[in-house]
């Protein structure tokens, strides 16, 4: 097995071992109940709305979850004089946000598909969920590297939660209705993520759908990089300045 | 192994240099003892060596290549061996060695070296139920399991007891004997004692000394042997010049004529050498 491979189960285990995967499944149990609270047979609405909120948020989180066990315990020290790389250290740690999210969304839809009505195109679903899961995933790793405890980044996301998720799903929701925050909100990653989770119940614009998905494969890369390149001053930090 | 010089570095939110132009060598299977007290760039020396600190200013050479030009296969022969725990407190001692020894090509027989420490019986423990000495003693597992060339060891023996202390000396001296070379950063001047072939004391940011621990207790030492002895009902003390031993008349008196009590020549401790050079005492 590569490294990456390596890094990639090593966090699932520890996920499953610290209790991240059941706080994670936990929550999916949350979504399945608010599903099964809600009065209306077809759910094909509601479940974009679930999946952007558990896709973004818990990204951010899980990130910031298992990196402060890392520092806390100081294995972060033996795993920057091992033989990996950096890109290998941050997707592994993204791809274990996604799979974790993956789980969430079968669950999901499947408890949809046995009780409930759902019309969502899943695959569609499926990609749309691994991009805003990346791309969270390393808001999240910006977070830890510029906070000092777990409750300091909590703080930070909730913040980016009220400015960047809250209004989105405000819009969504229908409770703003003012075109010209409509657009504005075309600026921000998280009115990207919530179109692309939208139309995979179909019905919207095409431009919409493309403009979304480039805005993110674009602001992914962008924020990859600039992961990876502050790695290095975390990585001094984590060493012990 | 090693050819450093002129080696400076000072991290960005200092304001003062930690890293002022050292220059030494560490060579092909000898074990070398960085000493000096806390904060005088022991630690970041080792972490410019080991790669986890690169905007450095001067020359390092690791295997006569510049130490910039080596990627993550630098780490394939590598072993660092920390003084704080450094594993997953959640996963039993087992499954982080397995984790770590699953990122190198190299592996060593891990079972038996937890047999020689010890831990082999608490293996499939949470390591979070370790005691200290346990944990120093799987870092050091740590350190090994990728069957490197150079390991670098902070604090190996530090918290374990008299026994486990030696188990891990005696495998650091078979590491040597193996050709393997050894960084060892330490407090424990017995310790230096008994492994270093070479020392170098840091202060301030420099090398203050550097030599074999005999030549430098010869070197700050004085050429004097102290007898003490039974002179009737007193004990009295003598000071006699080492080099000109044989031909002391007194000396041979006292040897021929009186009950010696104690007898040593006046060599200097690695700890007396330590306060001399670096100006504070080992505790600190």
């Amino acid at each position: 097995m590569n490294s990456f491979g390596t890094l990639l189960s090593g966090e699932l285990q520890r996920m499953k071992k610290y209790n991240i995967l059941t706080v994670s499944f936990l929550v999916a149990l949350i979504w399945i109940g608010v599903l099964y609270f809600v009065d209306i047979e077809d759910i094909t609405s509601v479940v974009p709305l679930l999946v952007f909120i558990d896709a973004t948020s818990m990204s951010m989180l899980m990130v910031g979850a298992t990196m402060f066990y890392e520092k806390q315990e100081g294995t972060i020290k033996t795993l920057l004089v091992s033989p990996i790389s950096k890109s290998e250290y941050i997707l592994a740690k993204a791809f274990a946000n996604i799979t974790s999210n993956i789980i969430t969304i079968i669950l999901i839809y499947g408890y949809a598909k046995i009780f409930k009505e759902i019309n969502l195109n899943f695959f569609g679903l499926l990609g749309s969920v691994i991009l805003i899961a990346f791309f969270h995933s390393l808001v999240g790793f910006i977070f830890t590297y510029n906070t000092k405890d777990f409750t300091e980044m909590l703080m930070g996301m909730m913040k980016y939660i009220f400015i960047f998720a809250i209004p989105v799903l405000l819009e969504q929701m229908g409770l703003i209705k003012n075109k010209t925050i409509d657009k504005i909100l075309y600026i921000i990653p998280t009115k990207s993520s919530s179109i692309l989770l939208k139309s995979t119940a179909g019905g919207l614009e095409s431009w919409k759908i493309w403009f979304s998905l480039i805005y993110l494969v674009i602001a992914s890369i962008l924020l990859f990089f600039i992961v990876w390149k502050k790695f290095d001053d975390f990585a001094i930090k984590e060493s012990g300045e | 192994m090693y050819q450093i010089n002129d080696l400076n570095f000072k991290y960005p939110k200092n304001k003062e240099a930690t890293i002022k132009g050292i220059s030494f060598e560490i060579k092909d299977g000898e074990i070398f003892g960085l000493l000096g007290p806390s904060g005088v760039g022991k630690s970041t020396t080792q972490k410019i060596l080991t790669k986890q600190l690169g905007k450095y200013d001067g020359e390092i050479l690791y295997k006569g290549k510049d130490l910039k030009s080596y990627d993550k296969s630098f780490y394939e022969e590598v072993g660092v061996g920390f003084e704080m725990p450094v594993h997953f407190s959640k996963l039993t001692a087992k499954e982080n060695i397995n984790f770590f020894k699953k990122l190198y090509k190299s592996n060593i027989d891990t079972d038996n070296l937890l047999k020689r420490v010890g831990l082999y019986e608490d293996k499939d423990k949470r390591v979070g139920e370790y005691s200290k000495g346990m944990k120093v003693r799987l870092n050091f597992v740590r350190a090994m399991l990728n069957n490197p060339k150079i390991l670098f060891l902070d604090e190996p023996t530090n918290g374990l007891d008299p026994y486990n202390a030696r188990i891990v000396k005696e495998i650091i001296r078979e590491f040597k004997e193996d050709g393997g070379t050894v960084l060892l950063t330490t407090h424990l001047m017995n310790d230096v004692d008994e492994l270093c072939d070479r020392v170098a004391f840091m202060a301030d940011g420099k090398i203050a000394e550097i030599d074999s621990p005999k030549s430098l207790k010869l070197k700050y030492g004085e050429r004097k042997v102290d007898v003490e002895y039974r002179d009737g009902e007193d004990v009295k003390k003598e000071s006699f010049d080492l080099d000109s031993l044989k031909t002391n008349e007194a000396f041979m008196n006292i040897i021929k004529s009186k009950d010696i009590l104690t007898i040593h020549s006046k060599e200097m401790t690695l700890d007396d050498i330590f306060i001399k050079v670096t100006g504070v005492n080992t505790d600190e």
